[in-house]
């Protein structure tokens, strides 16, 4: 039956009869609408996910039938539609960076040897404002994707090895913009 | 995950759930370029006409229209003194940067679903398509499809919302996406390399058929991708042919006709989902693929006993030089973006140098009203830069041709793929 096919299969099918296409949308709609809400908010989200499927839809004759998962696939297409919205993720992220400034108070309340992430996302916006566009696609696609690396390579379009020297290089600049501690810990500056 | 990878991992921040509306509104989007056919609508442009007043020799090879453009025939410098001697009649002999267009007629059974992922309704989807793939992969193709009326569900009514609104004609491009499909590939400089022996292609079909699950039918799927928009020399036709008869279960059904009424010779396996029997029709001399066909062969499944749920024929495959004018307008395929330039926008339109091909002869057959051949126009250019050497060109064609991919690779890897438009798999359970 239909919905148990793979999406590889429901691809291939949907050449023929293109509406099984819409049986794509509706497995994967929300979590490229989740990862795309992450990186842009969630009114640019709806559009982004919109594009991203009309995109997929116009492309699916190439698409590469030895993925029976088609999300990497999506991602991919999802990177490049959301990196036409730069200015607005920029803003976005400053946005995010600026919350602690905002409230000093929030590094002080902690008890526990632990931040939560809402605390967390202040430093994490600054790491990410440090990283090159291409770095932060796919630190994001491996972080908030959940995608392993070989189908972050796919989804970049990339070998696997490129995925793998770039996520070095960006680790190394993570970790200098967190102070080069577990950000988990104690911060031992201000708080 | 390392730690850094893990702080934004945990670190990530809310996400507004996907609002009903939106959600709907967006499917609902998807859905109409979905129903149009892919995408806009635009009249079929004078192009045509125009093109078939040029030199197209069309003969007929088991039934199958081929057009032959410039076969052995005409001044193009280029090709006439190393093609004329090999030309076998009804064979074509591609060149790199040159198209191979086929056309088809195609009806497969669609399926729309519910929000919850079930299946809401179904009918039978038709359509008349053309597509152009480059020979070697190394150029974006096109591929144009136009609405057929479609047909209800055997034993159904047909959907409402399917009487109207399936006319129209879509544009699509189809980027080339060098290095993506290895083994996968459909191009003909590929599928010309494959062995001739029906031994060693069974294996493949095997090998490349996937894991899991009912393996001989995975294989017989793979073979079916290989034939379904493509072509094959004959050597590789034959074997392809020898090596699916070869698949348990399979059974060779004589005077089973295709969508154009062609009868041909079925290779046929039940086991299917839908309780169907999968059957890929050949012109038994030429072993030419003229469509495939599901029939319902199980009582008790989700259509009555010998109804028809799949039927298409592959009306004609013809060699042209470059891509129909409508190519500069049709829809983008960013389906391999990522680093890859060439899938942007159009295809290649810089003359290659050294590659004229000229196309001068009356035609000696019926003129192919649909064929188009631009006379005496560069073709799109073979890359320049080298990186991995492509296959070499078949081998029956005695010296090389003019910027074959052993000599001219694509920017990134010459691997180059092309789209496996055809490939509809019905089944795989």
């Amino acid at each position: 039956m239909p919905d148990t096919l793979d999406d590889s299969t429901l691809i291939a099918r949907s050449i023929g009869a293109p509406e099984s296409f819409a049986a794509l949308f509706d497995r994967h709609a929300d979590e490229i609408h989740r990862y795309a809400a992450r990186r842009l908010g969630g009114e640019l989200a709806d559009d982004v996910t919109g594009e991203v499927f009309l995109v997929a839809f116009r492309g699916r004759a190439r698409y590469d039938p030895s993925w029976p998962d088609a999300r990497p696939w999506l991602y991919g297409i999802a990177t490049k539609v959301v990196s036409q919205h730069r200015r607005a993720e920029r803003r976005r992220t400053a946005a995010m960076a600026r919350v602690s400034v905002e409230r000093p108070g929030t590094f002080d309340d902690r008890s526990a040897d632990r931040v939560t992430a809402e605390q967390l996302q202040p430093r994490l916006a600054r790491a990410l404002t440090r990283l090159s566009a291409a770095e932060r696609d796919l630190l994001l696609l491996v972080a908030w994707a959940d995608l392993t690396y070989e189908e972050a390579a796919l989804a970049l379009g990339v070998p696997v090895g490129t995925v793998r020297s770039r996520l070095h290089r960006l680790r190394v600049k993570v970790r200098r913009a967190l102070g080069g501690t577990d950000p988990f810990a104690e911060e031992p500056q201000h708080g | 995950m390392d730690d850094e990878i893990r702080v934004f991992a945990e670190g990530r921040p809310e996400a507004p759930p996907y609002g009903a509306e939106a959600r709907a509104r967006a499917r609902e989007r998807l859905l109409t370029q979905a129903r149009s056919g892919g995408g806009r609508f635009r009249v079929p442009p004078l192009g045509w006409q125009a093109a078939a007043a040029f030199g197209v020799t069309v003969v007929l090879v088991g039934g199958v229209a081929v057009a032959l453009s410039n076969q052995g025939a005409g001044p193009g410098p280029a090709t006439s003194a190393t093609q004329s001697a090999e030309v076998t009649p009804g064979e074509l002999h591609p060149r790199p940067g040159q198209f191979i267009m086929v056309e088809s007629e195609t009806m497969y059974g669609s399926f729309t679903m519910g929000a919850d992922g079930k299946e809401a309704s179904r009918h039978l989807y038709r359509s008349h398509r053309k597509i152009w793939q480059s020979v070697d992969g190394s150029a974006s193709g096109l591929l144009m499809m136009e609405g057929r009326e479609p047909r209800p569900w055997p034993g159904e009514e047909l959907p409402e919302a399917e009487k109207t609104g399936w006319q129209g004609t879509s544009w699509d491009t189809l980027a080339a996406c060098p290095g993506r499909l290895g083994e996968y590939r459909t191009d003909y400089a590929y599928l010309s390399t494959l062995p001739a022996d029906p031994a060693a292609l069974r294996e493949r079909l095997y090998r490349l058929g996937g894991k899991g699950g009912d393996r001989d039918f995975s294989a017989l799927d793979h073979a079916r991708s290989m034939l379904t928009e493509t072509y094959l020399p004959r050597a590789q036709r034959q074997a392809l042919f020898e090596a699916i008869k070869t698949i348990p279960g399979v059974r060779a059904k004589q005077g089973v006709e295709d969508a154009a009424g062609r009868e041909g010779v079925a290779l046929a396996r039940p086991g299917g989902e839908r309780g169907v029997e999968n059957q890929l029709i050949f012109d038994p001399e030429t072993f030419m693929y003229l469509g495939e066909r599901e029939e319902v062969v199980a009582e008790g499944a989700a259509a009555p006993k010998g109804s028809i749920l799949a039927l298409t024929a592959q009306l004609s495959v013809s060699v042209v030089d470059r891509l129909p004018e409508e190519a500069a307008q049709a829809q983008g395929d960013a389906s391999c973006m990522p680093e890859s330039e060439v899938s942007a926008g159009a295809p290649p339109q810089s003359p290659a140098p050294g590659t004229p091909t000229a196309t001068a002869s009356p035609a000696t057959a019926s003129p192919a009203p649909d064929a188009p051949t631009e006379t005496a126009s560069p073709a799109p250019h073979a890359p320049t830069e080298i990186a991995s050497p492509a296959p070499d060109m078949p081998t029956e064609t005695a010296s090389p041709a003019p910027g074959a991919p052993t000599a001219s690779a694509v920017p990134e890897s010459a691997d180059a793929d092309m789209p496996t438009a055809g490939p509809v798999p019905t089944v795989t359970d």
